[in-house]
């Protein structure tokens, strides 16, 4: 074994470390609780052989490695959740030495606190909305009883097919600002996140929506039971409801 | 867990009814990497991990996501096109291009 370094998971406080003996870490090491003042560090420690500035370019780039590696950390964080309030770290937060870990908490003392007085008892559910793409014949198929004349009418076709079809976008757009609103009034924040890409995640149509909602950990049920019946009312909108997570979302510092 | 790392295979389908047992949901990896990557708290540590190479490489773990055979069946050739492109702008390039074709066809007397 290398030099070692210090894999940073999460920050958190008030909770047993004996209940995180058995989660695994990183690269078959032990996870271990640092006291440091009111703080919680969950940390491993890691081979800089593969944790290093170097390696972890290479490391990054393997999709096994990494799939490995990202389960890892976010079952950590998981475990964390679990027990308290937990502030997530990025992937590959790694520190030289402990001195180093303590220093840097110590600097950034005010928003971690923060960000675990803000998650504390709260988690976060993921509620993507996804309309159809047009209704059949619409555009692209063309249809043998209604063949444009001429080019004129066929470009006159396809300018009111495009029409509908965006017409279609803005109203659907609007019932997922409807159900956006009446979920967001039974969390105590939210976040309106880049909708994904179809070619990332496989869905067909145009996500409309994609947020996270920061519930009281008792009203989870509720919500999601809320996010199922506005997706029962609008049966022509995909409506993917995820949780609980960690409050990923919502443990990001003020200075960005 | 009870995952069997060794026996992923570099292209796996993340969507949908590719699933081993035991395993978790497929589809997961690329919410885990959302916000693991993009979320979250994010202090520099000792090892520098360049900005610029996570968003690099969140493209191309996207290309790695979606499994060639699937990708294919989407009709997927995007890495050719600027990776940066959205899907509807993509859309509306394709719409162009049909339209296209369809008035030289048009022009040249076969389509009517």
């Amino acid at each position: 074994m290398g030099e070692s370094g210090r894999y940073l998971y999460a920050v958190t406080r008030d909770v047993d470390p004996q209940a995180l003996r058995d989660v695994p870490a990183l690269s078959g090491g032990t996870l271990e609780v640092l006291e440091h003042d009111e703080f919680l560090a969950v940390v491993s420690t890691v081979d800089l052989d593969e944790y290093g500035e170097e390696a972890l370019r290479v490391n990054l780039e393997k999709l096994e490695w990494l799939e490995k590696a990202a389960q890892t950390h976010h079952a950590v964080i998981e475990a964390v959740s679990d027990l308290g309030p937990v502030a997530p770290m990025r992937l590959a937060t790694i520190f030289l030495d402990d001195d180093s870990l303590n220093r840097r908490l110590d600097e950034w003392r005010h928003a971690l606190t923060q960000v675990l007085d803000r998650v504390a008892g709260r988690l976060e559910w993921s509620v993507k909305i996804i309309a159809a793409n047009g209704a059949p014949g619409a555009s692209g198929t063309r249809d043998p009883d209604n063949r444009p004349a001429s080019g004129a009418d066929y470009l006159r076709q396809r300018k009111a097919a495009v029409e509908q079809r965006s017409q279609r976008e803005s109203e659907s757009q609007q019932e997922a600002h409807r159900i956006h609103e009446v979920l967001s009034a039974r969390a105590v924040a939210t976040r309106v996140l880049q909708p994904q890409d179809p070619r990332l995640t496989g869905h067909h149509g145009t996500m409309v929506l994609n947020a996270a909602y920061l519930v009281e950990a008792a009203e989870g049920t509720a919500f999601a039971e809320e996010a199922a019946s506005c997706a029962e009312a609008q049966p022509h909108l995909e409506v993917d409801v995820k949780g609980p997570w960690p409050p990923y979302s919502f443990a990001m510092l003020e200075q960005r | 867990m009870s995952e069997t790392p060794d026996q992923v295979p570099a292209a796996r389908a993340y969507q949908g009814g590719m699933s081993q047992a035991g395993r978790p949901q497929p589809a997961n990896l690329a919410d885990i990497l959302e916000r693991i990557l993009d979320k979250g708290i994010i202090i520099a540590g000792d090892i520098q991990v360049n900005l610029l190479d996570i968003e690099l490489l969140t493209i191309k773990i996207r290309l790695l996501v979606v499994s060639v055979d699937k990708a294919q069946e989407m009709g997927i050739d995007w890495w050719r096109h600027d990776p940066m492109l959205s899907g509807r702008a993509q859309a509306l390039e394709d719409e162009n291009r049909e339209l296209r074709e369809r008035v030289d066809e048009l022009e040249s007397g076969k389509g009517s």
